[in-house]
């Protein structure tokens, strides 16, 4: 097995008085999808929210390719090859698909000191992603406010893989989407990790997570309660895990 | 040109076939003349609020900012400095004004039509400190190259302003710091989130914003050679009334540089034209916030503007 690409260790992270996560050990290995579950309040996004860069931890350690960071920003995280696709998705509606590809890392040159951006060169990038994800849209010039929820998604994970993203984290990816866009949306997360991209997976859906997850984490009330391969588990188990139903959670939270 | 500016096109066409017909002192070359000449401050400062309000932000000050402004120019003028600084007191007063505002507004946290009410106050009673109650009168004639001198066929101000305007177009559609801008005017949080370095693009906006409404109050003395005590009350209401008829939108993430331009055309050959056919000056504010209201009112109900982002959606 190689080596994972992120190793979080211990990590807290108090608001005031209110714990939201406490003591999360967790591994992210390139190529594989790895799922977080866990009910409302778990403390999934605010985990997330920590590996973006989002919010600071207020304990414990993140280590990349076995290099500890801190992350002060986003464009922290990002620059370390993290790219969140967030739940509400970051993209800017009266903007282009290109220019939402591109958004904080325009591609430029620089004219009298004036930076100029580089718009043929970000168009053609982007048809080029759009084509390699298979993710029909004609048009890179099209605003954003004129696509439909999956399309928006596959501009998110464009956005993601321009990056150059080593670590794709998704949030709730299909949470709105009909039928047809959410299997086209969970194809084209299996396609991320086949690329070589490690990817996290937020999800309130179990069967979903069955079918594109390789190893499955469960939350609950700011701890991780589970970690199971996707092959070892089935659904009624993590379900347990996720209401708290099952043994080892019972005794775990008795301990605590 | 899109749909709005070309309805703005019409409406200004309209307006002076009309004006024409009821005063016998409106379709006259000085009247063109004084029509223009009362467009220029509005022209640089509607500019500088077309920016604010893409980014999402507003400035309800620029009328005072403009005056304090006016007085640095003024008070340059009567001491006799060279004319070329003289003309340049006016923007980096109004840029210097603009940095404070952005540090009130975006390092206080406030938002943007509350912080520059505060600011309105303060700025309106240091012009009247300022002035010691008296209007800044009889200025020199040092600035009126600005407005008498042409170079090849027009005068430095419609110079002046096209340049303004054509690096504001260079800045908003080709460079990086346009789509920062109306990224932060759709959302500020996700332009945060996509790692745009808001606190700058804020900032910078400010304080272009400040220096175009500076640059007004050059031109503004330039042309009256004085400075009286209520300079610029009605200033704010006549930016953003221009601007919003140009098609920007009062919630941010959208603009138009050509309707800016015709909306501020529009409003001041409306408001000359009133005075002409024998309407009391007193009545243009009417005018004014009569036609922000129903552009506004009419957005809503075209459904342009989203009801739920005005925060009026039912809970």
């Amino acid at each position: 097995m190689t080596a994972p690409f992120l190793v979080a260790r211990g990590i807290a992270k108090r608001f005031g008085a209110l714990t939201a996560l406490s003591d999360v050990d967790l591994e992210i290995r390139s190529g594989e999808v790895l799922a977080l579950l866990g009910d409302n309040g778990a403390g999934k996004s605010t985990f997330i929210k920590i590996l973006a860069g989002a919010h600071p931890a207020s304990d414990g350690e993140l280590i990349i390719e076995g290099v500890p960071v801190a992350f002060s920003s986003p464009k922290d995280a990002a620059s370390a090859g993290i790219a969140t696709i967030f739940q509400e998705l970051a993209l800017s509606e009266n903007l282009s698909i290109s220019e939402n590809v591109f958004l904080g890392r325009e591609l430029k040159r620089s004219v009298l000191g004036v930076p100029f951006l580089r718009r043929a060169d970000m168009r053609q990038r982007v048809d080029g992603l759009l084509k390699e994800l298979d993710a029909h849209i004609s048009d890179p010039e099209a605003p954003v406010g004129s696509l439909s929820g999956g399309q928006r998604q596959a501009v998110a994970i464009c956005r993601a893989l321009n990056l150059n993203a080593r670590l794709v984290i998704m949030d709730e990816p299909t949470a709105a989407l009909a039928v047809a866009e959410t299997r086209k949306v969970l194809a084209l997360t299996r396609r991320l990790a086949e690329r070589g991209c490690a990817v996290v997976l937020i999800s309130h859906n179990i069967s979903e997570v069955f079918e594109v997850a390789d190893r499955i984490v469960v939350f609950r009330r700011g701890r991780k309660v589970a970690e199971r391969l996707r092959t070892e588990t089935n659904p009624e188990e993590i379900v347990a895990f996720i209401t708290g139903a099952h043994p080892d959670v019972r005794a775990l939270e008795k301990a605590n | 040109m899109n749909g709005r500016e070309w309805s703005l096109l019409i409406a200004c066409i309209l307006a002076i076939i009309v004006f024409s017909v009821a005063s016998p002192y409106y379709a006259t070359s000085g009247n063109a003349g004084t029509v223009l000449r009362n467009s220029i401050e509005l022209l640089l400062v509607g500019l500088g609020m077309m920016l604010l309000l893409a980014m999402g932000g507003i400035d309800v000050s620029v009328g005072v900012v403009m005056g304090l402004a006016a007085i640095g120019v003024g008070r340059a003028l009567g001491a006799g400095v060279d004319p070329v600084l003289t003309a340049l007191v006016g923007p980096l007063t109004g840029a210097l004004l603009g940095l404070l505002t952005a540090a009130v507004i975006v390092l206080g946290r406030v938002p943007a039509i509350v912080g520059t009410l505060g600011l309105f106050g303060v700025y309106r009673t240091a012009i009247f400190v300022l002035l010691g109650g008296q209007w800044l009168s009889g200025l020199p004639t040092g600035l009126t190259v600005l407005l008498g001198t042409t170079i090849l066929g027009l005068p430095v101000a419609a110079w002046v302003i096209a340049l303004a305007y054509l690096a504001v177009w260079i800045a908003l559609r080709r460079t990086p710091f346009g789509l920062h801008l109306l990224a932060i005017g759709n959302s500020e949080e996700k332009a945060r989130l996509s790692g745009i370095p808001v606190v700058k693009v804020r900032f910078a906006t400010f304080i272009v914003s400040g220096a175009l409404t500076g640059l007004a109050a050059t031109f503004y003395v330039a042309n009256y050679r004085n400075v009286e005590m209520t300079v610029g009350s009605t200033l704010a209401l006549d930016a953003i009334a221009a601007v919003v008829l140009g098609g920007t939108s009062i919630l941010g993430g959208k603009c138009s540089l050509v309707g800016t331009v015709l909306g501020v055309l529009l409003l001041r050959i409306l408001q000359n034209g009133l005075l002409l056919t024998g309407v009391p000056s007193l009545w243009q504010p009417v005018v004014t916030g009569g036609l922000l209201i129903g552009v506004l009112g009419f957005e809503v109900l075209s459904n342009r503007l989203s009801l739920s982002r005005l925060g009026w959606a039912s809970k």
